[in-house]
Order: structure tokens, then sequence, then C-alpha cells
């Protein structure tokens, strides 16, 4: 087990595992966090824009526009006056507000073609719309069978969180796993295919215990990045609920995953299958566990929130187990397996 | 290094035996070629070999079984979200609906709600009484806002159910998409393609011909019917679109009097342009980013095929299995070109279907195949390099993931700033987009990933080769080797001083790929971080470039450590590096210089004086070959000695981008 510690950290491989892992994390958020801001206004600050308002019925309009943040609305009685000023630029959209023979509104929306600015825009717009739509409904009050419920006011609320539990911490945490059970497969093949594991046989130990040594050692790999990662976020400013019981379920994942992945590399024949069968079976292993009461994923997110259910806990015990029956199937395996035949 | 072959050395193995009819035509270019088509066909045939049934079984046992589930829950979604969030309610509340209904919200009655230090915390993250709405704890108001959505949804819902629609749906809207020429009254005329069709969806003729200035507008308008039909037709991708212009309340559509009615929804070329009156939730923004999730696509495939190349070539070099190949008539080049064939022609393959599948052109394939090149050759070099399985697994992640990033980040910024050029998928995006690319782009866009596969290939070539393939030896020493094994290669053919200038002005594109991956990662961060980064990386990159393959040729003892020899040798290489880079002046053409952080990266566009402009000119090369002889000085007295005089020279080049950018900045 030292020996494969040792070897791993020679070949700085774990410093390079970890770099991957913090590039990809930031890939990942600056995706989310630079399209959260484009589809949420309010991250936009100090970002005012004027929209033209014309037509008969500009009142509500005007109103709601007034309450959204980033918009200010300005009434043009001239259409074509509100059309000139968009052509120059003045105003950043024309809204044309009328009423049809059914008393309903009808705006006609005229925005800017200019890519990101123009998303922007829409998104306040529509968010300006349903507001108007929400009042209007409750005026139409006695002619619908429901009355809409009403809308709480909104808040200055991160949009952040939601994807840091939900897909950042899961992302965080299963990746050590997957990575883990990586190494055991590329080690225990290499040893196949170098003729290594003949040499391991004279040492004063049993084949077991070589792969338990590797099966620990690389399972262990797990839980440790896992509570950087931890560490990390609570420092960030991210509570994390029940770290305990997080590092539990990367640890008993990491054994799970590992000795499947052992098992792999001494079933398939060379590496390409081995690495085939392994990441094919994680995909599929993920895939499949959408039909689990919880998601592996939404586990994670409840316990980090501090929202866990009984099925949360139960599901925990569960992944224990398996970890526990998988170990212990590898270990029957490899006991009846004839090194030589490897 | 092919003379000592002996064809019948590896006589008893099956490939080295098929080999010997190709005695008879070892020389020449035809010779070359089949020997090549030889080695990739047992490529072939030995993959398809190994690969033995139960394998293929498990496989499609397991893609069944997750396609089976997959497809079953593909309704339900991932369900990350669910029960994420608590909050406390009483049945017989309105809202406790909302919460049941919504899959993030787990209700519990208000008697079960405990809160602890004066409300701060408990095991509620929403609290509902008396019509009240409260949050509670640090993530109190996520779910807060999140239960705000939820009662919108909640809303939307019971409207939909409403019998009398046009109470449910009381305001109805029209949006579209309108060019306008900011700030250039006269020009703008040539750029009026057919993206201006959106305007002519306007359905009421009269009020675009009085409100648009622009008279091509008016011209456009008679045939705007069949305009808008070919454009409907044109195949674009624009998936969204349908749904957004089909999602509209259509049923309500016959009651407004508007004679929008007339013109058919035939859905124009743009991001959900919506002339069919709507509510006001089917408005969706335009999602500029569709045709870079397409373009994306081209990369995936990548990703794994580079894993069972470098497992191929990584086989070679396990139990000396690569030497047989070795010894056969083929060369090196000849070997590595025939194992690396199939893999090629195989990510050629998939950039053809892909491009066919959603609607690319030539262009898109000619902007993958350099992606493409740059993977396999990474990963060639990459395989070479590792010294085990577990290395290689590292080797190929990270070049996933830089390529990747490389390809990804800048076609982010395609439609916002010339520097997204750097990265051909920017190319595939403009190419969906329907965009004409001029040659130039594509040279710029490719020519550092041709360039930089080239270089990369040349190096793993140079270890090709039995002291290396067969050993252990670190990463780091065996690119020294890799280098001094071209700084060889070189000085039998011109001179030994001949590589530092050589290889100097090899290693630019990289150089130029890896300033041009700076820039990118800092334009979004503020100018006052970004700037100072960006110098100092520049300039690093460009200092490394210069001085490590000098400092390889002394380290394994190509040139004498004396110190003319170092000055020579410093100054061979400054020059081949300002050669080399005047080259890459190509990149004026695309008018980077105008970004603040290009000009940090690459130095200020020429002025048009003719004294400055020399002084410019010359001004480079004293600091190259200064800073290069700094490097090389260090680089012949050792490690620690390189290392101190590598930060030195780095410094100093920073220092001298600095004056320049504020002298004529």
């Amino acid at each position: 087990m030292r020996r494969e510690l040792r070897s791993l950290r020679s070949e700085k491989t774990i410093v390079l595992a970890i770099a991957i892992q913090l590039f990809i994390a930031a890939f990942s958020s600056f995706l989310v966090v630079g399209l959260v801001t484009m589809y949420d206004p309010s991250g936009v600050d100090g970002h005012e824009m004027e929209v033209a308002l014309t037509g008969e019925d500009t009142a509500e309009l005007l109103a709601a526009a007034d309450r959204q943040d980033g918009l200010t609305a300005v009434s043009y009685e001239d259409r074509s006056q509100a059309h000139a000023d968009f052509d120059t630029g003045q105003v950043a959209a024309v809204l044309d507000a009328n009423r049809d023979g059914d008393d309903r509104l009808v705006v006609r929306t005229t925005v800017p073609d200019e890519g990101l600015a123009t998303t922007v825009l829409v998104v306040q717009l529509r968010e300006t719309l349903e507001a108007v739509e929400h009042q209007e409904r409750l005026e139409n009050e006695d002619r619908l069978a429901e009355t809409p419920l009403p809308i709480p006011e909104a808040i200055d609320a991160s949009p952040y969180v939601g994807f840091t539990y939900t897909i950042l911490l899961p992302l965080l945490l299963f990746l050590p796993v997957f990575l883990s059970g990586s190494i055991l497969v590329d080690s225990l093949v290499e040893e196949r295919q170098r003729g290594t594991l003949e040499l391991l046989r004279v040492a004063p130990l049993s084949f077991v215990d070589v792969v338990d040594a590797k099966l620990l050692a690389t399972a262990a790999l797990a839980p440790i990045q896992a509570i950087a990662w931890l560490a990390l976020l609570a420092f960030n400013g991210t509570a994390i609920a029940n770290p305990l019981a997080l590092v539990a379920f990367v640890f008993a994942l990491a054994l799970l995953v590992v000795a499947v992945g052992a098992g792999t590399a001494l079933a398939a024949p060379d590496r390409r299958q081995a690495q085939l069968l392994y990441s094919i079976g994680i995909v599929a292993a993920l895939v499949v566990s959408v039909g689990l009461p919880e998601h592996p994923a939404n586990t994670v997110a409840k316990f980090a929130i501090g929202n866990p259910t009984s099925t949360t806990w139960l599901l925990l015990a569960l992944y224990c187990l398996l970890a526990a029956v998988a170990v212990s199937l590898l270990r029957r395996g490899v006991r009846r397996l004839e090194p030589e035949s490897l | 290094m092919t003379d000592g072959r002996d064809p019948d050395a590896g006589g008893a193995d099956g490939i080295a035996g098929s080999a010997r009819p190709a005695e008879a035509e070892t020389g020449g270019l035809r010779g070359r070629v089949t020997r090549t088509l030889r080695v990739a066909r047992w490529e072939v045939t030995r993959s398809v070999g190994t690969v033995d049934r139960k394998t293929i079984l498990v496989v499609l046992a397991m893609v069944t079984v997750a396609g089976v589930v997959g497809l079953a829950a593909v309704d339900e979604g991932l369900a990350l979200e669910s029960e994420l969030y608590v909050v406390g309610v009483d049945e017989d509340d309105p809202y406790h609906d909302v919460a049941v209904e919504s899959t993030a919200f787990r209700p519990i009655p208000l008697s079960d709600v405990e809160l602890e230090d004066g409300s701060e915390d408990g095991n509620v993250d929403v609290v509902i009484a008396d019509d009240r709405i409260g949050h509670v704890g640090t993530n109190g108001e996520a779910a807060y806002d999140a239960f705000r959505g939820a009662v919108e949804t909640y809303n939307e819902r019971r409207m939909a159910a409403e019998a009398d629609e046009t109470a449910a749906y009381p305001v109805l809207v029209t949006l579209e998409y309108q060019d306008r020429d900011l700030g250039d009254p006269v020009g703008g005329d040539d750029l009026v393609d057919d993206e201006e069709d959106s305007t002519d969806l306007e359905p009421e003729a009269d009020e675009t011909a009085t409100d648009d200035g622009a008279d091509d507008d008016a011209v456009d308008e008679d045939d705007s019917g069949t305009d808008d039909r070919e454009h409907g037709a044109d195949g674009e991708v624009d998936d969204g679109d349908g749904q957004a212009d089909g999602a509209g309340v259509d049923s309500t559509v016959d009651d407004t009097d508007d004679d929008e009615l007339a013109v058919p929804d035939v859905g124009g070329g743009h991001a959900a342009e919506q002339t069919a009156p709507g509510t006001p939730g089917t408005l969706s923004p335009p999602f500029p980013f569709q045709s870079l999730v397409l373009a994306f696509l081209f990369v995936v495939p990548m990703n794994f095929v580079i894993q069972a190349y470098g497992s191929t070539i990584m086989d070679e070099r396990i139990q000396r299995r690569g030497e047989l190949l070795l010894v056969s008539p083929a060369g090196r080049l000849e070997i590595v070109a025939g194992k690396t064939l199939p893999y090629l022609l195989g990510l050629v393959g998939i950039s053809v279907a892909i491009a066919l599948a959603i609607g690319g052109g030539l262009l898109s394939i000619g902007a993958a195949i350099p992606i493409a090149l740059a993977f396999l050759a990474a990963t060639f070099t990459g395989a070479m390099f590792a010294r085990s399985f577990k290395e290689l697994t590292f080797v190929t992640v990270t070049i996933s993931v830089v390529l990747t990033t490389y390809a990804f980040v800048p076609a982010i910024f395609t439609d916002v700033t010339p520097i997204a050029l750097i990265s051909p998928l920017t190319l595939i995006v403009l190419d969906l987009q329907g965009d004409s690319v001029r040659l130039a782009e594509y040279l710029f866009s490719t020519g550092p990933l041709y360039f930089g596969a080239a270089v990369c290939t040349l190096q793993g070539l140079g270890v090709y080769r039995e002291e290396d393939m067969f050993t252990q030896k670190a990463i780091p020493s065996k690119a020294v080797d890799a280098i001094v094994s071209q700084i060889d290669a070189i000085s039998r053919r011109v001179h030994a001083y001949a590589s530092p200038f050589v290889l100097s002005a090899l290693f630019i594109p990289f150089v130029f790929a890896a300033q041009l991956l700076v820039v990118a990662v800092f334009f979004a961060v503020p100018e006052a971080i970004a700037l100072p980064v960006v110098f100092v990386l520049a300039a690093a990159i460009e200092e490394f470039a210069k001085s490590i393959h000098v400092y390889a040729g002394f380290a394994r003892s190509r040139f004498d450590a004396s110190l003319r020899v170092a000055t020579v040798l410093g100054v061979l290489s400054g020059l081949g590096f300002f050669l080399g880079e005047k080259l890459t002046h190509a990149v004026q053409f695309v008018g980077l210089p105008e970004l603040t952080v290009g000009v940090a990266a690459f130095g200020p566009a020429l002025s048009s004086e003719p004294l400055v402009l020399a002084a410019l000119f010359l001004a480079p090369l004293v600091l190259h070959v200064v800073t290069a002889v700094v490097g090389a000085l260090g680089a012949a007295r050792g490690r620690t000695s390189y290392a101190v005089a590598f930060v030195l020279a780095t410094l100093i080049h920073a220092a001298y981008n600095l004056g320049v950018v504020s002298l004529v900045g």
C-alpha cells in the first residue's frame, strides 16, 4: 500500500488530478455564473435600459416597468417618434400596447438584434409583462374558476445556491471517486501486463493482501480530496451541514467503485477494454441510479444543505452495505484466482 | 535511425512475417506509403481482434440497461433538486399545494417547525403562516426565491386549466427583432443580409415603411412573403424557435382582429422570433450559445478517441512490444503515421457525420480537423513520455481538459470580439450561424493548431526509439531528451549552433497559442488585475520557449558550458524567436491589437511614423537577444541558476513590454 502511494506521489499524478478537478470546477462555475448573470438581470448592476411605451393603454405597463429592476419606461404619444428614437439608440425597445376586442392587452414588442444585450432585455421584458399579466388576471377574478395565488415579493437571493448544492458539490465529490477507480484499473492492468504481479508473489504477502492494499490506498484518496473540497467550499461561505455523512458517503462510494474497477481490471484482457468497461459501467451506473428513490447527486445535495430525509440516511447505509459486499466479493474472487493465470 | 534494420528479426511474429513482401519496395515514396498503410491495417485488425466477444456483450448489456432506464426516466428529469428545501406550511394554507406540486420542496406542518436562536436557524428554510412568507437560515433566501418561482409555475398551471381563455391570458405579446445601425447613418447597407428579413415579418407593412428610415426595408417589403419562406426553409439550426412559436396560445389567435393571421407562421431564421401573439410566458430570449453547444459536439468524440489512441501507443512501449515494429523495414515516421492514420480517419469520419447531422458545411469539417490533429499529436507525445498507464490516464485527461478549454472558452466570445477566432470552434459557430469566413481568418484560427500538432509530433518522434521507449524516465527528463533529439537532428543536417535558432522559431506556435489562451482566460477579468498578470505570463511563456532548448542542450552536454558558447546560443535563439514572431504578426490583420489585453501580449500595433516604426521593429530584436542571452548564461550553469536566470529574463521582458505599451499607448 505504501508503495502504491509512493508511486502516485513520485509521478505527481495526484497534483495533476487535483489541478484537473480544480480546472473543471472553475470551468463549470465560470459557465454557470456567466449564464446566470445573463439570464438574471438583477445580477447586472447599474445597467438601466430605457424602453418606449406607445399605444392606447400603457398605464399598467408603465407601473410594472418601473417596478422592474434595470428597466425605465418612457411614454411616447407618437408611435413613429418612438421608433425613430429606437433607431438612433435612445431607447432599447418599443412596446406598443393596445386593447383588442376581447379587452385583452396586445403588446407589440420591437427589440434590437444585438446579441447578449437583447437576451437580457427580453428577460426583463418578460418579467414585466408577466407582472402585468398577473395584475390583469386579478382584475378578471370573477371570470376565473381559481384566483391566482399572490406572488411573494421578490428579494435579492444568490442565484448560485441551487447550482452549488445540486451540481457543483456532487461533481466535486464524485470526480475523485471515479478517478480513484480509474487509477486502480490502470495500476492492476499494468502490473499484469508488465508481469510484475509475479514478483509480488515472492514477497511475503498473499495476492489478496496485495489487492487489498491497492484497494485501500486508492479508495482512501477520494475522501481525502472530498474533505479538501468541503473545507474549501466552507471557506468560501457555502455552509456544509453534514460533513461527516458526506465523507462517509464518498468513502463508501469510492470503495464500491474501486472494487468494481479491480474486478474489471482482473477480468478484462487489456487496458483498453478494462477502461472501456469501467467508464461505460460508471456512466451506466449513474444513469441507472435515476431509478433510486434519490439520485446520488440529490443525496449529496440534501446532506450538504441540511435537509436529509430518512430515505437519505437509509441510502447512505445502503451504499455502505454495497461497498462492504463488493469488497468481500472481490476478495473471495481474488482468493480463488490463480495468479499464474493472469 | 533505420540503418540497423533487420527484416528477419521478427520472423516468428505474424506481423513481421507478412512484412516480407515489402522488402522489394523499400525505397521511394510509394514504398513509404505502402508501409504506412500496412502499419495502419495492422493497427485496425489488431484493435478489432483484441476486443473479445465477452467485452462487447457486457458493453452492449450495460448500454441497453442504461438506455432503457434512461429513457424511462427522461420525463422526470434527473430530479437533482428534488426535496432540496423544507417549507413549513399547514395543510389548509393555499400555498400548501404549491409546495406539494413543486418537486424542490418538502412541506412539513407548522407544528413540526422548530426554530432556534431566535428564528436564525431551524429545520425549515421557508415558513408560511398567517399569509406571510418568511425565510430561515443561511439558505433561506435562495429557498424563498425558489418558492416564488414555484408559485408562478403553480399559477400558470391553474390558468392553463381555465375555461375562459381570454380571462386567463389577458396579455398577448408579439416580439420582433430589428437591426439598427447605431452611429453609422451612411454605411451598413452592405451588412444587410438575409437576417434583415426578420423585420419583414412585421405584419403591418405600412408601419415598417414609415418607421424604418432605411430604404432597403422598403425594397425588401414586396417580396417579403417569398423571403420569409426561403428563410424558414433554410434548414438553419433553430430548434429553439419552433417551440417558442408553436407554444403560443394558438387557439386564441383567431380572436385577435389583427391581420397577422394572414401570414402563415414560417418561423423566421431567428431564435425565438415571435410573430403570433403569445402570452408573456412564451417569450423566450434568444439563446446566443446554441451554435456553440452544437459546435462542442465536434470536440466530444475526440476525447474518447484519444483514450484508445494513447493506449495503443503505450502498448508498444510495454514489454518492448514496439521493438518488432522498430526492427521492421518501416521507418519510425511510417510506423507512427500508420498507427495514427486509422484514428485520424475515424475522427474525420465522425466530424463529417456530425457536420451532416447538425447542418455544418465544409468549413465546419475544415475547422474540426486541426482540433483532431492537435488532440492526436498531443496524446502521441504524452503517451511517449508517460511512464505508466496511470500516468497516461492523467496525461490524456490533462490534454482533454486543456485542449477543450482552448477550443471552447474563446468560442464563447464569438460575436463579441475578434479574439474568439483563436479557436477553430469559433469558425464552426460562425459556419452554423451562416456567416462566412475569410481565408486569413481560417489560417489565423487553425494555423497554431496545425503547427502545434506538427511540432508535438516531432517531439514525440524524437523519442520514438529504443533507448527512450522502453525505459522509465521522469517526464521532464523525457522532454529534455525529446528536445535534444531535435538538436541532434538539426546538428547533423546544418550545424550545432543552428538548433537554438530553429527551435526558438519552431516553438512560436506554442507561444502564440499559450499567449492567446492567457488573453482569452483573462479577458473576462477586470483589466486592473488582468493586465499585469498577462504581461508577466506572456513574457514568461516567451522566455521559456527561448531558453528551454538551450538548457536541454547544456543538460545533455551537447554544448560546451562556456561563457562564449552560451552567449552565441543566446543571440541565435533570440534572433530565431524574433524572426518567428514577426511572422505571427499576421495577427494584426485580424485586428486583435485593438484589444488592450491583446497589446499586453503581442505588443502595440505598428505606428505609421517611419522612425517609430524602425525603432519598434528593432527594439524587440534587442530585447529578445538580451533576454535569451540571460537565459542561456543561466542554463549553462545548471538547473538552479537556469531557474534564476529565467525569472530574471521574464522580469526584464515584462518591464520592457510595459514600457513600450505605456510609451506608445
